[in-house]
């Protein structure tokens, strides 16, 4: 898909645009706007869920035509996770995860 | 009082450097998967040095590759970038007897492990706002910001050698799932992620992506529920 230039760099002020208000914003008006509880609380929810949205689309595709596929990206991001339970460590989960996915796309191919 | 500064600084860039490792992973990971995403070498750069926000920029690609609306875009970053408001709350007692531009430059520069080093260190200090403070918090917002930058802009020339065979845009997945494991921390958000995971997986076909919206609702909503009910049942 051919992306426009024009398109990418508004996408790009627009998220610098995030950074500024959402890091600096209470910087420069924080004793304007007290920050209740329950709101504190609220804002704990929706980062995550944002993150599972994006990264689930990801590993459980679905197909225009055959619906749900089942993706080998799924069972890599399992490994990784299982991975993370065990050691704690940011980077062994990544590299636990891109290594089952080349392992099992090795193993797939014959 | 200019060793004193400099003193501080330094310590704030000691204090740091253990999170600079993280840093480091994150940058050349989100540096790949930039360039391995469909971006031009140079507009990632430009990305890198404009955004400096590996979460927002790693959650913009897929939406960027999809031609989701401007909007949308803007919207899921805010939202994956609403925890340093949470951060920002917390530090704007240190920082509010500074004039606004500088203000504004140390909240802009504002990243996670700056904030995890500054906030046990200074919780109980007696006196809010004070130089060491001031000048602690800048060195580590120095260091972290000259390590992420120079380790994507060395993602982004890596990438363009690593064939797409390789499938290096998933290590930006990777990476955004090892972002979210160390604050599974409670049933409520376990129950929140569940809520958000089967949403988006089923509105994964509307058009322009826009059943993220859907999934942060459901997944906000579901969280802010289970809190309700674990609290009261005392499950």
């Amino acid at each position: 898909m051919l992306i426009e230039d024009w398109y990418v760099y508004a996408a790009i002020l627009l998220l610098a645009l995030c950074s500024v208000i959402t890091r600096a914003g209470y910087f420069l008006f924080g004793h304007l706007v007290p920050l209740p509880d329950r709101v504190r609380s609220a804002l704990r929810y929706a980062p995550l869920a944002a993150l599972t949205a994006i990264i689930v689309p990801e590993v459980l595709p679905w197909s225009a035509q055959h619906g749900p596929v089942l993706d080998l990206k799924l069972v890599a991001a399992i490994v990784s996770i299982w991975v993370f339970q065990r050691t704690r460590s940011a980077l062994l989960l990544i590299v636990s995860g891109m290594l089952a996915l080349w392992l099992m796309r090795w193993i797939a191919s014959f | 009082m200019r060793a004193q500064r400099i003193a501080a600084m330094r310590d704030g860039c000691r204090a740091v450097s253990p999170g600079l490792l993280a840093l480091t992973v994150w940058g050349v990971v989100t540096g790949v998967a930039m360039v391995k995403s469909g971006l031009a070498e140079h507009t990632a750069v430009v990305m890198s040095l404009l955004v400096y926000a590996g979460s927002a920029q790693l959650t913009s690609l897929p939406l960027i590759m999809a031609g989701a609306p401007l909007w949308l875009i803007f919207a899921a970053g805010t939202v994956v970038n609403l925890r340093f408001i949470i951060f920002g709350a917390a530090l704007h007692p240190y920082f509010k007897n500074m004039r606004w531009p500088k203000r504004l430059l140390m909240g802009y520069l504002s990243v996670d492990v700056a904030f995890v080093v500054f906030m046990p260190r200074f919780s109980d200090a007696p006196q809010k706002g004070t130089l060491e403070q001031h000048w602690f918090y800048l060195g580590a917002l120095v260091s972290s910001w000259t390590v992420w930058q120079v380790t994507s802009i060395a993602g982004i020339a890596l990438g363009s050698f690593v064939p797409s065979t390789w499938s290096l845009d998933f290590a930006a997945i990777l990476a955004l799932i090892a972002m979210m494991m160390p604050l599974v921390s409670n049933k409520p958000i376990l129950v929140a992620i569940l809520a958000a995971g089967v949403v988006a997986w089923l509105t994964q076909m509307w058009p322009l992506r826009l059943g993220l919206i859907a999934a942060v609702l459901a997944g906000s909503a579901a969280g802010m529920w289970a809190e309700k009910v674990f609290r009261k049942g005392r499950v």
